[in-house]
């Protein structure tokens, strides 16, 4: 069977050498994770030695999880992570809303002041936001860490543009049925925005889930760390030289997210290309 | 100038074949129009000609030379696709002279190519605009002018006014035509609008399933439908084919078309059904036992539904089809009664 | 609907994000300006307007010249080479080479981690001696060298773990754009003669021109604002050699407690994320020119 030809494929050799090459690419991009699972699941004398019979051996997770309070940092930030996406969604979806199919007073000038997020991201507004939690007095709480980023610009943008698309006949429709405003919006504009929800859920998961900065500027006791810092925090002092307790925690710490990806993987690419495209 | 000719060509795509053994020929300097329905295959055997697919069986010949394993840059064709594919980031001119440019003609011959290829097709006043700035019937003229410019001695087309209204496609079918007259250009045109076939064409390739249907001029294929696929896929309403035993005998179709059936006193009885009133003439559904036939008649018809008519037609104007496998069977073997 | 009703349904639904914007975004920013022009308060001195002190201690620290040069030296650094790489992974994982489910797996996959748990990896990586990179450097019988602990390979590191976390990411921005454009544009240009690199110079390139200027604005702010890596590896040292500046921020306010100054630092951040913004919103009119 010959399949269909694209004429601006490569073809023989030139087929066979970017083959080549976009192999060799992806070999050394998995390389380090690759390497990091080597050290994690073998015993730590193996760790920078590759044998191929090494035995394979879990005490490592073991030890890190022994060693520092994991459990409680999962849980930190899956209340994280989900406090800000609920957050968000709501937020967001009630802004999106308003921009797409409300002509309000200053309504132009609002939206450019939500794009100015942005650019002025709270990642970089660290030194003010971390004296407007003190003055609240919410420092180390998972509320702080979260705080900042609930009302997200990208999700407002994100949805209205979606919402735009949704024709103007399908409110109608509703509304002459006796729906209310809020009635419209949920029956109709969120289940049409269902695959854009995914997306941006997805994409907000799995950024908080990684952040960094702001929540070890504003968190110090274990009961507030999520585990990206309780990484760091276990990491950086008593560890000290073991790499092999390090890799398994630091496994362990992308574990769900990488799980995830490989089980996910079309709907995680997709999803970050339907929130690329905008 | 090159003859096409297609030995045989199979396209596979699975255990599926969207094109199934076609041979057929498009003469030097000929109009060929591959009609039929939408999915029988007209656009793979299309793009098989163009190179853009690899045949599974068979092969192609352009001016007597096989193109079955060349490329499609160097099969000496242009073509015209559907939705024009024009380049969005460059003007007018640059999408015209892409293909010169490719091929490193010199500036000034391209100039001059330019300039004759967009007199031609009116496009002057328009060379500095992007192809988003222009009306559907311009753009289509800019992928015309980019097939035209380059002078292959083959042009292909894919439904190149399917995206045009009513009234600009029929001007552009007059163009197109005019067009490749005065160039005397091979073109192999693909359509479903059997209108746009019967009043374009030199030669009419119908095709059903990924199989020829019948290959024929536009006159053949309107006189003497070689399948009873054929006889309803032409003419505007197409053609009456029906099962009426007492007539024809048993085993056959009969084929009537509808500006062939008299309304009158003598002949077959039947019923009015439905007047259609279309303005130079109507279209009255009539039917004879459980059967219904379409009569085409000038100007206003003015029966009332139920009221009894008699039909009746010529000899000559009568198609008899084989039951069991649509074909053709020529009215001198069949029974005598036909004319009513 | 009446006229009044939209505008109060407007405002009223817009109302929780926009608190929670301006409470965030907006008066953080003009904080941190009005900020940027007191002194710091200490111990029992309250903060006092002091002008463009501020300001002026920082055009006379070399720690902040230093700082921004290496950002500078990051961002060239990083962003071409992403950018670049993006690019070819897009093509490569757009057209039908074998196993490309794998090779958009591969590349894909460094994105949808953690930074500091990559960066962990990569300390290991680079780490004196034990590490792979040692290892393959003394197979080759290379000297040894400490490549986060000297000043001239620091700053290369980190931004070798950069492009290697960012030029994924930036795969799926070009992927998206490939997927829309039509095939019978590489169709046409093959008809007309053109070969696979004219096409890619000639109608390719051309067409992800919007997308690269997007990829490129965002390059230039992640450049600015990730500096999780560095917490990890190399604290900004050895002397700074691989401080950037939301690092140095992040140590003169939190280390130091000179808040005052980082007021002073962050305005130059903003400043440089506002000359971003006027960038994008100058292309913007050209992304919308094609469609
Ligand atoms: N690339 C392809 N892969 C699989 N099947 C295809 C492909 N292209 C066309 N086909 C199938 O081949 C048949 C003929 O298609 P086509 O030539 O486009 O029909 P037409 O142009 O007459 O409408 C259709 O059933 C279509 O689904
Ligand atoms: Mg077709």
């Amino acid at each position: 069977m010959i399949s269909a030809r694209n004429p601006m494929q490569p073809g023989g050799w030139g087929r066979a050498l970017e083959t080549t090459g976009a192999w060799l690419l992806a070999l050394l991009w998995i390389l380090p994770l690759a390497y990091a699972f080597w050290t994690a699941f073998h015993p730590p004398e193996f760790s920078t030695r590759f044998e191929l019979l090494a035995p394979l051996t879990l005490q490592n997770f073991a030890n890190a999880w022994a060693a520092a309070p994991f459990a409680r940092y999962f849980i930190n930030t899956m209340v994280l992570v989900a406090l800000i996406l609920a957050a968000q969604l709501v937020l967001c979806t009630l802004a999106a809303y308003a921009f797409a199919r409300y002509n309000f007073f200053g309504r132009d000038v609002l939206f450019m002041l939500v794009l100015v997020q942005l650019m002025v991201m709270p990642d970089v507004l660290i030194v003010e936001n971390y004296r407007s939690m003190a003055a609240l007095d919410l420092t180390d709480t998972i509320l702080a860490i979260g705080l900042p980023y609930m009302a997200s610009a990208f999700g407002i943008f994100l949805l209205r543009q979606t919402f735009k698309t949704v024709p103007r006949e399908l409110d109608d429709a509703a509304r002459v049925e006796g729906a209310s405003s809020l009635q419209v919006l949920w029956k109709v504009y969120v289940p049409l925005a269902r695959p854009v929800y995914v997306a941006f859920g997805l994409v907000s998961v799995s950024h908080h889930w990684n952040n960094f900065l702001w929540p070890l500027i504003v968190t110090n006791s274990v009961n507030s760390r999520p585990l990206t810092v309780g990484l760091q925090v276990f990491s950086s002092t008593d560890q000290g030289i073991d790499w092999s307790i390090i890799t398994a925690a630091t496994l362990m710490t992308s574990g769900p997210l990488l799980v995830a990806f490989l089980l996910f993987q079309r709907q995680f690419v997709q999803s970050f290309m339907r929130a690329g495209i905008r | 100038m090159s003859a096409i000719r297609l030995h045989d060509v199979t396209k596979a795509w699975g255990t599926a074949r969207a094109v199934d053994g076609v041979s057929f020929e498009a003469a030097a300097g000929g109009f060929a129009v591959l009609l039929g329905p939408s999915g029988c295959g007209k656009s793979t055997t299309l793009r098989l000609i163009a190179g853009l697919e690899t045949v599974s069986a068979g092969r192609v010949l352009i001016g007597g030379t096989d193109v079955t394993e060349l490329p499609p840059a160097r099969r000496g064709i242009a073509m015209v696709f559907q939705s024009y594919a024009l380049f969005p980031h460059l003007s007018v001119a640059e999408n015209i002279l892409f293909g010169l440019k490719v091929r490193g003609v010199p500036a000034t011959e391209r100039g001059e190519r330019l300039r004759s290829t967009a007199d031609l097709l009116g496009l002057s006043a328009l060379l500095e605009r992007k192809p988003s700035q222009l009306s559907g019937g311009q753009q289509q003229r800019v992928a015309l002018g980019r097939a035209i410019i380059a002078r292959a001695p083959v042009c292909l087309m894919d439904e190149p006014l399917s995206n045009l209204d009513a009234q600009l496609r029929h001007d552009m079918r007059r163009e197109i035509r005019a067009l490749q007259r005065k160039l005397g250009i091979t073109m192999v045109y693909v359509t479903h609008d059997q209108t746009e076939a019967m009043s374009m064409a030199d030669q009419v390739v119908l095709m059903n399933n990924g199989r020829i249907e019948q290959n024929a001029t536009p006159a053949e294929l309107y006189a003497r439908p070689a399948t009873a696929f054929a006889a309803r896929f032409v003419g505007t309403p197409p053609m009456n084919v029906v099962s009426l035993p007492a007539i024809t005998g048993e085993g056959l179709l009969l084929g009537l078309r509808p500006e062939h059936i008299r309304l009158g006193t003598e002949g077959v009885a039947a019923t009015v059904a439905t007047v259609e009133y279309l303005g130079a003439d109507s279209i009255v559904a009539c039917r004879v036992g459980e059967t219904l036939l379409n009569a085409r008649l000038p100007g206003r018809a003015t029966f009332a539904t139920g009221a009894a008519v008699r039909l009746a037609w010529d000899r000559d104007h009568t198609h008899l089809f084989n039951a069991a496998d649509g074909r053709r069977v020529e009215p001198a073997s069949a029974p005598a009664t036909l004319a009513a | 609907m009446n006229r009044a009703s939209a505008h109060i349904h407007g405002w009223l639904l817009l109302l929780p994000a926009a608190v929670l914007l301006a409470a965030f975004t907006h008066f953080p920013a003009f904080a941190t300006l009005w900020h940027s022009f007191l002194s710091t308060p200490k111990g029992a001195r309250p903060a006092v307007w002091v002008g463009l002190d501020n300001y002026q201690g920082m055009l006379e620290d070399p720690v902040f010249w230093q700082v921004l040069g290496n950002n500078l030296w990051f961002a060239l650094g990083t962003i071409p080479a992403s950018i670049a790489l993006a690019l070819l992974m897009a093509v490569w994982v757009n057209g039908k080479l074998a196993g490309r489910g794998f090779l958009r797996m591969a590349y894909f996959t460094p994105t949808v981690l953690p930074m500091i748990a990559v960066a962990n990896i990569w300390l290991f990586f680079y780490t004196p001696t034990y590490g792979l990179l040692e290892q393959v450097t003394g197979t080759l019988g290379l000297p040894s060298h400490n490549w986060l602990g000297s000043q001239s390979t620091a700053l290369a590191c980190l931004i070798v773990v950069t492009i290697w976390k960012e030029a994924g990411f930036f795969m799926i921005f070009y992927l998206a754009a490939l997927q829309s454009i039509s095939p019978s544009l590489a169709e046409a240009a093959a008809i007309e003669g053109a070969g696979r690199w004219y096409y890619f110079r000639r109608v390719l390139f051309p067409l992800l021109m919007p997308t690269t200027l997007f990829v490129l604005v965002n390059a230039v702010i992640n450049s600015f604002r990730l500096v999780d890596h560095i917490v990890v590896m190399t604290r900004g040292g050895p002397d700074n050699a691989s401080a950037l500046l939301l690092f140095y921020i992040y140590e003169v306010a939190f280390k130091y407690w000179d808040s005052a100054y980082a007021s002073a630092l962050t305005m130059v951040l903003l400043a440089l994320l506002g000359a971003a913004a006027l960038l994008q919103f100058a292309f913007l009119e050209k992304r919308t020119h094609y469609q």
